[in-house]
């Protein structure tokens, strides 16, 4: 038996290398396909499989609330006091806070993310320091002692991984702060936090105002044997009590719990698994096509090998034996295919990382590593046997059929029995160009989703332009005075400096991963139509040279300008949106608008100017969400003051300028997040990017494999005919009628292809409807302008066969008489 | 009809070397005349057949079909000349097989200038004309080696050549099979059609009005 297969082996190894042209042309196409497989295996892998340092991943959900059940925001204190009081769903819950610090006192100022947590966070995350202790009941009650928890990074950054960290202290802010533990290397969860303070608070004894706040990240550990969807189900309903309890802030909201390693990802559309799913599916057709193609060429040999099998059955090999020869000769193809991919893999997955599509800014050491380990090994191997044994199969089993292996031992009959497996030939490739097109359309519609979002308009000119994050600290700014004054300080420093053309602050800068500031709104001599419409603007503050700076277009009106200064009569500039939403079909010029909040008054704020959409929300980029800009000085707050600086030559050369003028006004102040503005936009649409590339990669290796595959049946094909192609000329065939009878032939197959692939793609594509932007699923242009592209190739790969034909000499042809 | 003067068709052998397949071909076919070329196998017969059908250019000499200068002709033209001018029937007939009889009849008008009318007109003509309009839907493995000559033919003349050009037209077939064949070809030469056949027997040659006898390349005998 082993005996056998050893010899099985070397017979096949003798059979690859005797034509080193066909086995290349196998092994490349095997290696292509199996290399793609592998490489998004490991993508998926690195971002839905892997384990990350959180305990049990697989139980953990972070509750989100949804505004319109469509627009996502951070939970309150209310649910997550809800959850802790009336669901049975969780084992556990915990809260945390994005915070960041200025860390003073330890070389450069620094703003560093952290967060405030409950002490059950992190138990619920089941997470513990790897040096000192976690937070206890004890440290987290309102009062406790200042400690943190520091992440191991930073550890090293500041304190050179020294053991005895504990006990030593950090200036947070103008307070000192006491290290009780370090955390394990790699995690920053919540937000690339790197250091944890305890949240210290009493939820019932703090004002519902401050309760209701969307501001925590609510994590909880589903119980054994309870799934996403019954907790979701429970937590909804939750959510409706809520509703009625609270009208006044919760009208309108409900809550959505997501698997934690989507919310990680910063997935909360679910459109990562989408595109996983969508690209695992298109590898899938990839390997068929390869599949296909690489069976055609062994059935094409195993034709020219017909009288070879038949040898052996003569000399007494029974089928199965002639079989699992051919298998062998199958498995040494695609063994050495799928070293190929492997090595192809390795080369490729660099790139997928630097295509990333995580949207999330956590665990990046993690989701950012896409690399071969243990189960994409083995994926790599079962992929690779399962390929030997589809593309061996039909050809191993025609090959060696009772029927057609012997009229072929019957001399001088080459003529009256027609090759076995010929038909499969055309089966095979009408089957390759069919999954081509399919593979196609689905690349076609993704890319066209992709240019649509691409071009969508933002509303301002991202080139030039420079942006820098700062939080100002309240210890040091708690007047909002002082703040304004500081503003004004560093603004008129920018505005002076070479290269700098203008400059302006804003709480948020357009599609930043950060929390966004939004307000609810009312309109003046206008009460809502429907109670139920909470209408809700995204809130940006800004200084008066801000907009112009950001480039955005001015409809009407004017923009903020110096003069809208604290104690002024109280201004503000609209979105198109937000005018259509609050004033349809009227002027809003000169008509009021206040933001509402209950437990707070606003002042009523004239309108003094609408502009051109503008893309504020990352995660309404998708549709026109209305934003207003109200003067910085003119509203008190303690939102971050971002830099946004337009300059006149590469932005990124006014930083140290940037760094000097800010730190000549107040020397501890860090700024944090330098970047391009065109940097930022590049991490909006990270997931489309990634599925769009890779759908093309694929689509475009389909298309090739389909044409060589084509190629390669229509070569056979024209020199299998070269009798008949004789015979017609000599009757009278000019080039012409034998060019249409061979790209007749091509095209017959062809056609018969895409209209089986758009079939296929017309109940395919709508599973990718929801990852597409006004792109229609079952787009005609895309379904029709594919049609055409496959055409042309196939065209062109018949063309060269079909020149050939041209070329056959009736004597020639006709010799062997 | 035909006129070749100083034909030479050579192979290359090895390096500067060249084998001569025809030498010095001198021939003159009038029109109406049926001409059986014989000689030993590897005399060169196909070959001078081939040029004859224009199935061949490398060749040196003149050659002048129907007072045209064949060997002047650019590829394009000689090609109309022959699907004007020229009929061929082979041995091994080449019925196309996945052709019924009424489409491997239709092949030759296909390939020119016929309107649709008269191509049905034409084919349903011929197949009267041979008795084989019962067998018109067969594909060609369905006919006897006979029956599948009789269409060979009946292919090579429907477009109306004035010259039928024939490698042994009779080689596969039985003796009886071959004389309706040959009965055939007499009574086309008849109405008028020259004749270039190419055989092995003497009976079929006794069907001629003379023969042609090539050796080595060579003619030795019927040059007149
Ligand atoms: N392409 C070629 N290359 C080299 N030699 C060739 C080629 N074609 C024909 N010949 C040679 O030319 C000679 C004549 O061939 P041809 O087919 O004309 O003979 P024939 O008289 O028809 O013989 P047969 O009676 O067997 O059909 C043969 O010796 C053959 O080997
Ligand atoms: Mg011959």
């Amino acid at each position: 038996m082993f005996e056998e297969l050893w010899q099985d082996v070397r017979y096949g190894a003798r059979i690859l290398l005797k034509s080193p042209t066909y086995t290349g042309i196998a092994v490349a196409a095997l290696a292509l396909s199996i290399g793609a497989n592998t490489a998004v295996f490991s993508a998926v892998n690195t971002l839905l499989l892997r384990p990350l340092p959180l305990k049990n991943l697989d139980q953990l959900v972070l509750s989100q609330a949804l505004r319109e059940g469509f627009d996502p925001y951070e939970s309150s204190l209310l649910e997550l006091q809800a959850y802790q009081e009336r669901s049975h769903s969780f084992e556990s819950i915990g809260a945390a806070r994005q915070r960041s610090f200025n860390l003073i006192g330890r070389g450069e100022p620094e703003r560093i993310r952290g967060a405030s947590i409950m002490a059950d966070y992190l138990t619920t995350l089941g997470v513990k320091p790897v040096l000192g202790r976690s937070f206890t009941a004890e440290d987290d009650r309102p009062g406790g002692a200042a400690v943190a928890l520091i992440s191991h990074s930073l550890w090293q950054k500041h304190f050179g991984g020294k053991a005895d960290i504990i006990g030593e202290t950090l200036n947070l802010e103008a307070r000192t702060y006491t290290i009780i533990g370090v955390m394990p290397p790699g995690f920053d969860v919540p937000a690339a936090a790197a250091i944890w303070v305890p949240m210290q608070i009493n939820i019932a004894s703090l004002p519902l105002t401050q309760r209701a706040v969307p501001s925590c990240e609510v994590v909880a550990r589903l119980r054994l044997g309870i799934s996403l969807k019954q907790a979701d189900a429970e937590a909804k309903s939750i959510a409706r009590q809520l509703e009625q309890e609270f009208p006044q802030f919760r009208r309108g909201w409900t809550v959505k719990l997501l698997w934690l390693r989507q919310a990680l990802l910063g997935d909360y559309a679910g459109r990562v698994n989408k595109a996983l799913v969508a690209l695992t599916g298109g590898v899938a057709f990839l390997l068929l096509i390869c599949c296909a193609n690489v069976a055609n060429l062994q059935l094409a040999r195993g034709i020219a090998r017909t009288r070879e099998l038949a040898l052996r059955r003569a000399l007494g090999a029974s089928r199965s034996r002639l079989v699992r020869q051919l298998l062998t000769e199958s498995m040494l193809l695609a063994l050495l295919g799928g070293a190929g991919g492997l090595l192809l893999a390795h080369w490729i997955l660099p790139l997928l990382a630097v295509i990333n599509p995580v949207q999330g800014v956590s665990l990046a050491g993690f989701f950012h590593e896409f690399r071969i380990d243990n189960r994409v090994l083995i994926f790599a191997f079962c992929v690779t046997l399962a390929t030997g044994v589809i593309f061996g199969l039909v050809p191993a089993l025609k090959g060696t059929g009772e029927r057609e292996v012997m009229p072929s031992l019957r001399q001088g009959d080459q003529r009256s029995a027609s090759a076995p497996g010929h038909g499969w030939l055309n089966i095979l490739i009408v089957a390759e160009i069919a999954v081509a097109m399919t593979l196609l359309v689905g690349g076609g519609l993704i890319v066209r989703s992709f240019n649509r979002l691409q071009r969508v308009d933002l509303g301002f000119r991202p080139d030039h332009l420079l942006t820098l994050k700062m939080v100002l600290p309240e210890s040091k700014y708690s007047e909002h005075r002082q703040r304004v004054a500081f503003v004004n300080q560093v603004l008129e420093r920018l505005k002076n400096l070479p290269g700098v053309v203008s400059a302006g602050t804003t709480t948020n800068i357009p599609l930043e991963r950060e929390i966004a500031y939004d307000a609810r709104f009312s309109v003046e001599g206008r009460s809502p139509r429907n109670p139920n419409d909470i209408p809700i603007t995204s809130h940006r503050l800004v200084s008066p040279d801000y907009l112009k700076t950001l480039g955005v277009t001015l409809l009407k009106g004017r923009l903020i300008e110096e003069t809208d200064r604290a104690g002024q009569p109280p201004v503000v500039v609209i979105s198109e949106q937000l005018a259509r939403e609050a004033w349809p079909g009227e002027d809003p010029l000169g008509k009021r608008i206040k933001r509402v909040r209950p437990g707070q008054d606003f002042p009523w704020m004239t309108v003094i100017g609408v502009i051109r959409d503008v893309k504020e929300d990352l995660f309404n980029y998708r549709v026109n969400r209305p934003v207003w800009y109200v003067p910085y000085a003119q509203l008190e707050n303690n939102f971050p003051v971002n830099l946004v600086v337009r300059t006149s030559d590469d932005p990124s050369s006014v930083t140290t300028a940037i760094r000097e003028a800010t730190r000549a006004v107040d020397p501890d102040q860090p700024i944090s997040d330098v970047m391009t503005m065109n940097q930022n936009l590049a991490r909006v649409l990270v997931t489309e990017r990634f599925s769009a590339i890779l759908m093309s990669v694929l689509a475009a290796a389909g298309l090739l494999l389909a044409a060589l595959g084509l190629y390669g049946v229509m070569a056979y094909s024209v020199s299998q005919r070269t009798t008949e192609i004789g015979v017609r000329v000599a009757l009278g065939a000019q080039p012409i009628h034998v060019l249409r009878l061979i790209l007749g032939q091509g095209a017959k197959l062809t056609l018969l292809g895409i209209a089986i692939g758009l079939t296929a793609a017309w109940g395919l594509t709508r599973l990718l409807a929801s990852l597409l932007f006004e792109v229609n699923a079952t787009d005609p242009a895309t379904f029709v302008s594919i049609s055409l592209l496959l055409v042309s190739i196939a065209l062109v790969a018949c063309f060269l066969p079909a020149r050939r034909a041209l070329a056959v000499d009736p004597m020639v042809a006709l010799r062997y008489e | 009809m035909i006129k070749l003067q100083h034909i030479e068709r050579c192979y290359p052998l090895a390096k500067e070397k060249f084998f001569y397949v025809l030498r010095e071909i001198n021939l003159e076919v009038q029109e109406g005349d049926f001409v059986s070329i014989m000689g030993p196998s590897g005399a060169g017969k196909s070959t001078l057949l081939h040029i004859l059908g224009m199935h061949d250019h490398g060749w040196t000499g003149e050659y002048f079909l129907d007072g045209t200068a064949t060997h002047h002709l650019k590829p394009k033209e000689r090609a109309t000349l022959r699907n004007k001018q020229i009929g061929f029937v082979f041995q091994q007939y080449h019925l196309l097989d996945d052709l019924t009889v009424y489409e491997n009849l239709d092949i030759p008008l296909s390939y020119r200038r016929y309107r649709t009318s008269e191509r049905a007109a034409l084919v349903a003509d011929m197949l009267d004309r041979f008795q084989i309009v019962g067998k018109k839907d067969l594909y060609p493995h369905q006919l006897s080696g006979g029956q599948q000559q009789l269409v060979g033919v009946a292919r090579a003349i429907i477009a109306r050549p004035k010259l039928l050009l024939a490698d042994e037209p009779t080689g596969n077939l039985h003796s009886s099979q071959g004389e309706e064949i040959m009965e055939l070809f007499r009574k086309l030469n008849n109405e008028g059609m020259t004749i270039v056949q190419v055989t092995h027997s003497e009976r079929n040659a006794s069907y001629g009005k003379r023969v042609v006898q090539l050796r080595d390349g060579w003619i030795v005998k019927g040059d007149q």
